[in-house]
């Protein structure tokens, strides 16, 4: 009778849980069916035809689009493109942005207004961020050639240049983000007990010692989480390559991201289809990429 | 204290903001009603342009309209680089702008279909003001969809010219440029006119300037971008070619800055920093140019070289098409027949707006820039060449521009990257059959 | 031993000051090209780093060919309608997903986390046919559109709550409260500050969102101040004081908000806590 009633009443407390559950993830479920989880079917379905202009005469070609995405030089020099700014955008603006949080993570002058201002492109609309730097890297008349000439050094092509665009492009990327990074990296670093650091004091590990032995392991949780964002969200880099690379850059095709060439095939070409197949692509290349770091992070990934 | 009291007023700013935007993104459906049965009562059209020197123009003729009509007229920029995705996307969604510029570039993927574009035939048959005689023959056909239909009014016509910098010329001593000046002569002139230093070249030409400078040229050489029956390319040409390498030995006396230089810069820009001594400009960029100190203290307007055929300068013109899904198809046609009507093309080229379509009304447009040669451009109809374009322009077009990168930065040699053009351009030409 | 806490003070000192001056110089030369003429702007011979006059000629020009008033208003509406929807959804189903145990919620988080990882582009094709059937292009409503629901602040409320302590919650069960009382007068006054978070990221995302507004609201009467200068640069391509003038307009609202709140936006996202 007694361990009847218990049960009765886990059943009791078991089936609010899942009607007040249910009812709380509604909202956001049906949302992320609707906006989300269908519409990624309806782009993947979308890919198999040939699309005509005004979404009509629309004709089912099955892998064509994927066939010709494999052969198409522009598409894989793409994504070359992109995993290239990946490489350089990601170390740096962790890298950065940790030497600045253990800098700033400390009691000492100005450390807020450093923050401020280190935090500041952060709250800036990528399209004005995008026009400022493409002024200052002007070869004719912007700020940066003018000050390599002062001190004698030759021009440089920052965004014209096929060799080196790239790294202009993942310079306003990192300018962009480090405040964000090292205001994580921050939270992250006051999380860790002082008495750490005290220990190692005593046993005479010296300052790099400290970081490398303390400091690191114990952020690398939050180091995952900023990687694996910051992965997925600088091989979606668009904005800064529509606004600051024009049409008859010599250095497009080789700073042209994928999903450039998806805005530019699907809304400027008309040709949906093939831009749907592009977008299908990079899908594929972020879930491996994200589920590589998943794997991966049980080697370097330290949870107490 | 006081950071405290901004604060606080910020802080109350901002809700009673949030609770007129609790209103607000409720009221935003109202409004679009609101707009709606404006419309259904013909008082309100929307017009989309992408030219926004033509806008303050267009202004006023729309006001002459609105005053005549009672129908208010909303004109939308949108710039160039964006419009024709605007465009196709409100086409698909069903949210097209009322009345709207329409390009020979584009106007092969609108006339595909019949419920895109409003069918103007019947309209212009019974109407008194439009007769399509009055316009340019080769404009008003490149208007029309496979079966005749009549889908846009002639707006404008446009023509090329070379800006030059007056004081740059005297300076080097040479006499300014005459309407009988060959490209020859240009390819010297240009090589005096730069300055070892880099602080000063000769002309900039860029692949994006194809209408105002080198499809002229290849025109010029007796070449074509496209023959007549639009079937095939002519990029593979001799004389097509031998127009494109004059071009490239301009850029190789280093009379032009370099290409990165014209990649990041475009040309108008260049001569009013002063850095060019000429470029080639079509007609639309008259305001933007007139309008800046530095060229109106130096520059002035010639015609463009001669080649072995001539001077052969491009002309196109847009024309005014109308959506055929409008909530104000009457008031739509009613605005289009205005803009067409010898009135308001007088006006429009009376205040400078462009050269008008209507045959005889632009000879008053010659006085909206004093002080500027702009008979130069009027000239340069005499002996001129209908832009080049097919049903599908726009996706031949893009690559043609890609590749040209190539040659005009030197990596490949012209000849070269004409032949790969023309090889490209038959395959798209091919698909479009 | 002081003399050379001295030192590391110092070296770090000047480390973060030419650090911070990079980071500034961008927002320096924006504010000193906007107040140049067009030929200061570009003139080489000799350069000018200083405008010789403070004119704001470029401002005027910028005000009357775009409509800042407008670009603002639909900004700021699109943001808080993002937000009301953002703090309506995200915070139960963060609640549900991180303290109730229940059939199907891991099933259904695994496509919370899944959406996160998703190009956001994959969407945008089918999410403008939508917006079109329903006859919404070009308002507010397809501004707010695709932040209906957001993944990423749902992830970040699961994360508050699954931080909080458990007592409180079976102290509010034997005083009866049910699940949904324990939610509102418990749980959620707790998670201001997360709550905060999820505004200040919901904020950023659409304010910074540029292909969305290109594609959906093109009409100048509905842009967002994203779209608006992007439409500026298409415009005057090359006349960069106006196009700095722009920017600057563009930017200083949120600017002054970051100033005032500054503790707010960083500690706001401080407890995002950076962590899967």
């Amino acid at each position: 009778m007694k361990v009847k009633k218990a049960k009765k009443k886990m059943t009791n407390r078991e089936r609010s849980e899942f009607l007040w559950g249910w009812l709380f993830i509604l909202p956001t479920m049906a949302g992320l069916m609707i906006l989300n989880i269908i519409p990624i079917f309806q782009t993947i379905y979308q890919s198999f035809f040939k699309t005509g202009s005004f979404g009509r005469g629309n004709i089912f070609v099955g892998l064509e689009n994927y066939k010709r995405l494999f052969a198409d030089t522009a598409v894989w020099q793409a994504l070359l493109n992109t995993l290239k700014y990946a490489i350089v955008e990601v170390p740096f603006s962790i890298i950065i942005a940790i030497v600045l949080a253990v800098m700033l993570n400390q009691k000492m002058r100005g450390r807020s207004v450093y923050r401020m201002i280190y935090f500041m492109p952060m709250v800036c609309a990528p399209a004005a961020v995008a026009m400022v730097w493409k002024w200052l890297y002007n070869s004719e008349f912007g700020l940066l050639n003018h000050l390599l000439e002062a001190i004698g050094l030759p021009k440089v092509n920052w965004v014209s240049d096929p060799k080196i665009a790239f790294i202009s492009l993942a310079i306003v990327g990192i300018w962009s983000v480090i405040g964000y990074n090292m205001v994580l990296f921050l939270a992250g670093l006051q999380e860790i007990p002082k008495d750490y650091y005290e220990a190692a004091e005593i046993d005479g590990a010296n300052a790099v010692t400290q970081f490398f032995k303390i400091t690191l392991p114990l952020i690398s949780p939050t180091m995952f989480f900023v990687v694996i964002t910051r992965v997925i969200a600088s091989l979606q880099v668009f904005d800064s390559i529509f606004m600051m690379i024009g049409k008859n850059n010599p250095a497009l095709p080789k700073t042209q991201s994928l999903v450039y060439l998806f805005y530019r095939y699907a809304f400027v070409e008309n040709n949906k289809g093939y831009g749907s197949a592009i977008i299908v692509l990079l899908l594929c290349i972020i879930m491996l990429i994200t589920v590589f770091q998943m794997k991966a992070q049980e080697k370097w990934v330290h949870y107490n | 204290m006081n950071w405290k009291k901004v604060s606080a007023v910020m802080l109350v700013a901002v809700m009673t903001a949030s609770l007129a935007a609790c209103g607000g993104s409720g009221s935003s459906d109202k409004s679009s009603d609101t707009k709606e049965e404006s419309q259904d009562t013909g008082k309100s059209l929307v017009v989309a342009i992408w030219d926004s020197n033509q806008e303050p123009g267009l202004r006023e003729i729309m006001d002459d309209f609105t005053a005549e009509t009672g129908i208010d007229v909303d004109i939308q920029i949108t710039p160039w680089r964006d419009y024709w995705t605007m465009l196709e996307a409100a086409a698909t969604g069903g949210s097209m702008p009322d009345v709207f510029w329409m390009h020979s570039d584009q106007i092969g993927t609108y006339a595909e279909y019949d419920d895109i574009l409003m069918n103007l035939s019947d309209k212009i048959k019974e109407s008194d003001k439009i007769d399509l005689s009055n316009y340019p023959e080769e404009l008003v056909n490149i208007y029309q969809n496979a079966d005749g239909d009549q889908l846009a009014v002639p707006k404008d016509v446009d023509t090329c010219a070379v800006w030059y910098n007056k004081t740059m010329f005297d300076e080097a001593g040479i006499d300014y440029p005459t309407a009988d000046w060959t490209w020859d002569d240009f390819r010297e002139v240009a090589k005096k006119l730069t300055k070892d230093d880099g602080s000063q070249y000769g002309v900039a030409i860029a692949p994006a300037n194809y209408q105002e400078s080198w499809y002229s040229t290849i025109y010029a050489y007796g070449g074509e971008v496209l023959t007549p029956d639009k079937k095939k390319s002519g990029f593979d040409e001799p004389k097509t070619i031998e127009a494109m390498e004059m071009i490239e030995n301009i850029i190789k006396d280093g009379s032009m800055p370099d290409y990165t230089v014209l990649s990041e810069n475009d040309s108008t820009a260049l001569m009013e920093a002063g850095t060019v001594a000429m470029t080639f400009q079509g007609s639309w960029s008259i305001p933007e140019l007139a309008g800046n100190d530095y060229v109106k203290e130096n520059c002035d307007i010639a015609p463009l070289p001669n080649g072995p055929e001539g001077t052969k300068s491009i002309y196109n013109g847009l024309g005014w098409a109308a959506s055929a899904n409008s909530e104000n198809p009457e008031g739509a046609w009613k605005l289009i027949e205005y803009l067409g009507s010898k009135e308001a093309q007088e006006k429009q080229a009376n205040l400078g707006v462009t050269m008008s379509a209507y045959e005889g009304t632009s000879d008053t447009w010659v006085n909206s820039q004093p002080g500027f040669n702009m008979q130069a451009y009027l000239d340069m109809r005499e002996d001129a060449q209908a832009y080049p374009s097919s049903k599908n322009t726009q996706v031949w077009f893009q690559m043609m521009l890609e590749k040209m990168v190539d040659g005009f930065s030197g990596a490949k040699p012209m000849k070269d990257v004409c032949e790969d053009v023309a090889v490209e351009m038959n395959k798209f030409l091919a698909e479009e059959q | 031993m002081k003399k050379i806490g001295n030192w590391h003070k110092l070296i770090k000192h000047v480390f973060l000051i030419i650090g911070a001056v990079i980071m500034l110089i961008p927002f320096a030369w924006m504010i000193l090209t906007a107040f140049k003429t067009k030929s200061e702007a570009t003139q080489m011979n000799p350069f000018i780093i200083f405008p010789s006059q403070w004119r704001t000629q470029a401002f005027a020009n910028v005000v009357r060919k775009m409509d800042f008033i407008k670009l603002y208003i639909n900004t700021l509406l699109m943001i808080f309608g993002r937000i009301i929807c953002a703090v309506l959804t995200a915070t139960t189903a963060g609640y549900a997903f991180g303290r109730l145990k229940f059939k199907g919620r891991d099933l259904c988080f695994s496509l919370v986390l899944f959406q996160m990882m998703v190009p956001v582009q994959i969407f945008i094709i089918p999410q403008y046919l939508m917006v079109s059937k329903l006859g919404m292009l070009n308002t507010i409503f397809s501004l707010i559109f695709p932040g209906l629901v957001t993944a990423f602040g749902t992830f970040l409320m699961r994360q508050a709550y699954m931080g909080l302590p458990k007592d409180l919650e079976e102290a509010a069960r034997l005083d009866g409260c049910n699940i949904g009382q324990t939610f509102l007068y418990v749980m959620m006054p707790l998670t201001k500050s997360s709550m905060v978070a999820l505004g200040i990221f919901t904020a950023l995302f659409g304010y910074k969102d540029l292909m969305w507004p290109l594609i959906a609201n093109t009409n100048q009467q509905s842009m967002p101040l994203a779209a608006g200068l992007a439409k500026l640069q298409g415009q005057f391509s090359s006349n960069y004081p106006e196009l700095m003038a722009g920017s600057l307009i563009a930017c200083i609202p949120m600017l002054v908000l970051y100033l005032l709140f500054q503790r707010h936006f960083i500690e706001g996202i401080a407890t995002s806590g950076g962590k899967l």
